[in-house]
């Protein structure tokens, strides 16, 4: 067993990230080859510990293996580097150049993750001891006052003490709606009913989202810790959390926390002496992406249909099993102990006048660093998409970024200096949602987008009433006839009026936000719209049925790459002249566009 | 309490929803899936109706909203009157075939040339069947799916063990979507075949034999004993009644 580097000053300490994404990049194998060699007979003896630890964040540059207290950070490390990490850094005390990260706009190789761009400018309270500490050790997470959080509640707070700090806080749920989360304590705590329950959403499912996944995995004692001080705060006897069934990984990891809680006496009968009694069960959902909302989560965990129900009775009032419940999301959850150990005040200094402390991201998409980011709220789109998550690569334009799940909104480029909140997303017609952030770059076509995130809906929504259910197959309707090039400009009007029914007559937010992505292009790109109507033309180049490739000869050097990459043989030209592309033989993949140096593909 | 409805004043019990409350009061708000046996489901949205509440004016679906203090409401307004129509042509559009749908189109002064028209289609979803078919006690369908492809269905289509074809469902479907086949001494609902059991009084079939033996095992036998189709059972009560008033002394 290796030894805590707690009781071990003196040791290196060796960071493997095994995050999901890290994983499934050979995180893990990694990790293993390192502990085999640091620890086996063979090889140099070095006094170091090695760490599997959660989600780095920078997940398209994994795996990553950062070396403490030398501060260096390799990144896409592969079995095959281990021995010489060992040999050269561990051992010599050299950095292996050729594993640093590359910044990608200065193409300078940066050692210490501190001086990365992605890492600087993050503030991170969430994701506190994401990547940093083992989270199947609870010692781990108590070296860095684990649990300190709940000592302070339970012996020096009164249960509305601690209320009042998380309303003091201004922190607000996390999970989309951004309810102020003290008042919910609030309002549970004052319905005179027993026993009350806590619910901690994990049913993350918006595409590309993967910021509770990663607080789940990487420091899920956070989540229980913060579960249990509202446990004390409203008067709770049991818990659950609800994780998405995809999320194997979660699970394990969740429940080795909730044994190791329990044994440490912070879960179960009487915790930590007192006359609180908690405890916490893990509930796998069944793969629905409407049991992430609250309602029809809780339905969910009955053992019901995942179908939300009209919430004039607020689950605090009315949830599970018709008891007074309190439902925060997972990051609203890992919150909770930063704000009672450092204080309200402290927590209320992050962040803009009407949303407080920090937000996760996940920004993915045509963005040179895809990944988990942590800013302060208001921090500018600007800042997080091109100063944090490095721009759009490949030399491409930015077009928009969508946020907000399915059911958000696409941002252009005029509004990149907006600071990003509850409230101002909210304004411009999108929303934040859990968090996910989207980026696409000019070869990304509006109508298409509006398209696809509506068809994700209309298999996604529960079906229960007829504006959601209903509404969502008529938008994928006209848009798919407005992609083939057959809609009418009337089409638009029809859009914009069945937007206004089913925002204000469907049952739950799922049906009330789903038509922003197609009111938010039409706003903000009506123009392509009224190109794919009016002139028959996708100016992107991606609806197929209105798109005609040509290579411009002016910009065209004959480099042949398209020729080669081209999968229906239908570029032609002499090795040094201007190729031209057979229409007959053309599939419209856009496989030329995307590889051409020269931007001498084009869409007629 | 009090509640304020179109400008009358009418009584109200706390908890009692606006629908329930009004229909008691004798006001009528359109509905699509509202049975008064059931309660509300909150499906079809229908039955929106303004709500004016602290100051605070919003749409709410009156079927499910509860009364818990003093509330103006308004059961038509234009944008109310905007989604019942939006909301019947998006029904209409998706089960063409069912003439209710078509008459409260027509009604509704809906118009729409655009919409791709599902035909072969009856059903709405209001699910009335569900719930009638619960309260028999059987629950031999349900809502299966998400999304659009949403459907009411015995599960994975086969023929229920627990439907006894009691036709509750087809009863209460107001646009005929559910098909009954009845052939001679045959019943076929739900792709589930049922004999029937005649009356013995007039002979004629009347219920699936699966009914009678599930109305048998779950009430009185005495109730039961004699099986009769309900023309026949009601002429039999009012000879009963008859008979009894005739042995009363004349008073």
């Amino acid at each position: 067993m290796n030894k805590s580097p707690v009781n071990n000053p003196d040791a290196r300490l060796v960071l493997v990230c095994c995050g999901t994404g890290c994983i499934a990049n050979g995180g893990l194998d990694v990790y293993r080859a390192l502990q085999n060699e640091l620890n086996g007979d063979e090889g140099v003896r070095v006094d170091a510990v090695t760490k599997g630890t959660g989600c780095h964040g920078m997940c398209a540059r994994g795996p990553f293996v950062r070396i403490m207290p030398d501060d260096i950070n390799y990144c896409q490390v592969k079995v095959s580097d281990v021995r010489e990490i060992v040999e050269k850094t561990l051992h010599g005390g050299e950095v292996i150049k050729r594993l640093l990260f590359r910044d990608p706009r200065s193409k300078k190789t940066v050692k210490s993750h501190r001086d990365i761009d992605f890492y600087k400018r993050q503030h991170k309270i969430a994701l506190r001891n994401v990547g940093v500490i083992d989270p199947a050790s609870i010692e781990d997470y108590m070296a860095r006052d684990g649990y300190q959080s709940l000592r302070k509640a339970l012996f020096t707070m009164t249960p509305s003490q601690v209320i009042d700090e998380v309303v003091k806080a201004g922190l607000r749920g996390r999970g989309g709606a951004g309810f102020p989360t003290g008042l919910k304590w609030k309002a549970c705590a004052a319905v005179d009913r027993l026993p009350r329950f806590i619910v901690c959403n994990g049913d993350e499912g918006d595409p590309g989202a993967f910021m509770d996944e990663s607080v789940m995995e990487g420091d899920p004692h956070s989540i229980l810790e913060g579960m249990a001080i509202c446990a004390y705060a409203i008067g709770a006897s049991a818990g659950f959390i609800y994780v998405r069934d995809e999320y194997a990984q979660s699970v394990a990891s969740l429940g080795k926390a909730i044994e190791d809680a329990r044994r440490h006496g912070f879960l179960g009968k009487n915790i930590l002496g007192t006359a609180l009694s908690f405890d916490i069960e893990i509930v796998r959902g069944g793969g629905a992406f409407v049991c992430g909302e609250e309602t029809a989560l809780l339905a969910s965990i009955e053992g019901n249909v995942g179908e939300p129900r009209d919430k004039y009775v607020f689950p605090t009032e009315r949830g599970l099993w018709g008891q007074p419940t309190v439902i925060n999301n997972v990051e609203t959850w890992a919150n909770i102990p930063f704000i009672i150990h450092q204080g309200a005040a402290s927590f209320a200094s992050i962040g803009t006048a009407g949303s407080k402390g920090t937000k996760v991201f996940s920004v993915v998409g045509k963005v040179a660093n895809t990944g988990l980011v942590e800013v302060p709220m208001g921090t500018t789109l600007r800042e997080i998409i091109f100063d944090i998550a490095g721009g759009i690569p490949n030399g491409r334009k930015f077009k928009a970024v969508q946020t907000g799940g399915p059911s958000g909104g696409c941002i252009p480029e005029s509004l990149l200096d907006l600071e990003v909140d509850f409230d101002s997303l909210a304004r411009v017609g999108s929303m934040m949602g859990s968090g996910g952030m989207i980026v696409m770059d000019d070869r990304t076509c509006m109508v298409e987008v509006a398209r696809y995130y509506l068809n994700f809906l209309a298999g996604e929504s529960c079906g229960k009433c007829v504006p959601c259910r209903e509404g969502i197959r008529r938008f994928g309707e006209i848009l798919t006839r407005i992609c083939q090039g057959k809609g009418t400009v009337d089409d638009l009007n029809l859009l914009e009026s069945l937007s206004e029914t089913v925002q204000s007559a469907s049952l739950c937010a799922l049906g009330r936000t789903a038509p922003n992505p197609v009111l938010s292009t039409l706003k903000y790109f009506r123009e392509e719209y009224l190109e794919h109507i009016i002139r028959h033309r996708c100016p992107a180049g991606i609806c197929k049925e209105l798109t005609e490739f040509y290579i411009d000869p002016e910009f065209c050097n004959g480099c042949g790459l398209c020729a080669k990459m081209c999968p229906s043989q239908g570029i032609a030209g002499a090795k040094k002249q201007a190729h031209t592309i057979d229409q007959s033989k053309c599939i419209k993949c856009g496989e030329c566009v995307d590889v051409c140096r020269f931007m001498a593909v084009k869409v007629r | 309490m009090k509640m304020r409805i179109d400008g009358r004043e009418i009584e109200v019990r706390s908890g009692e929803t606006i629908m329930e409350a009004a229909r008691r009061a004798g006001i009528s708000i359109p509905a699509l899936c509202y049975h008064e046996a059931f309660g509300g489901q909150g499906h079809c949205r229908m039955c929106m109706v303004e709500v004016q509440a602290g100051g605070v004016t919003r749409l709410v679906v009156s079927c499910t909203y509860p009364v818990t203090r003093e509330v103006e409401v308004k059961t038509s307004t234009p944008a109310i009157e905007k989604i019942r129509r939006d909301i019947v042509t998006l029904l209409y559009k998706r089960a063409p075939d069912s003439d209710f749908m078509e008459r409260l189109y027509h009604s509704y002064g809906c118009s729409d040339n655009t919409l791709h028209a599902n035909l072969g289609e009856r059903c709405i979803m209001c699910r009335l069947c569900v719930r009638a078919c619960e309260e028999m006690g059987v629950s031999a369908i349900a809502a299966v799916s998400r999304g659009t492809d949403k459907r009411i269905a015995t599960p994975y289509d086969e023929a229920s063990p627990d439907c006894i074809g009691c036709g509750a469902c087809a009863d209460i479907c107001p646009t005929g979507a559910i098909e009954v086949i009845e052939k001679g001494s045959r019943r076929v609902i739900w792709n589930k075949v049922f004999e029937m059991a005649d009356c013995q009084r007039c002979g004629r079939p009347f219920a699936t034999l699966a009914q009678l033996e599930y109305l048998e095992s779950r009430l009185d036998r005495d109730v039961v004993k004699q099986r009769l189709c309900s023309n026949c059972r009601r002429k039999e009560v009012v000879g009963k009644v008859r008979r009894y008033n005739a042995s009363l002394p004349f008073v």
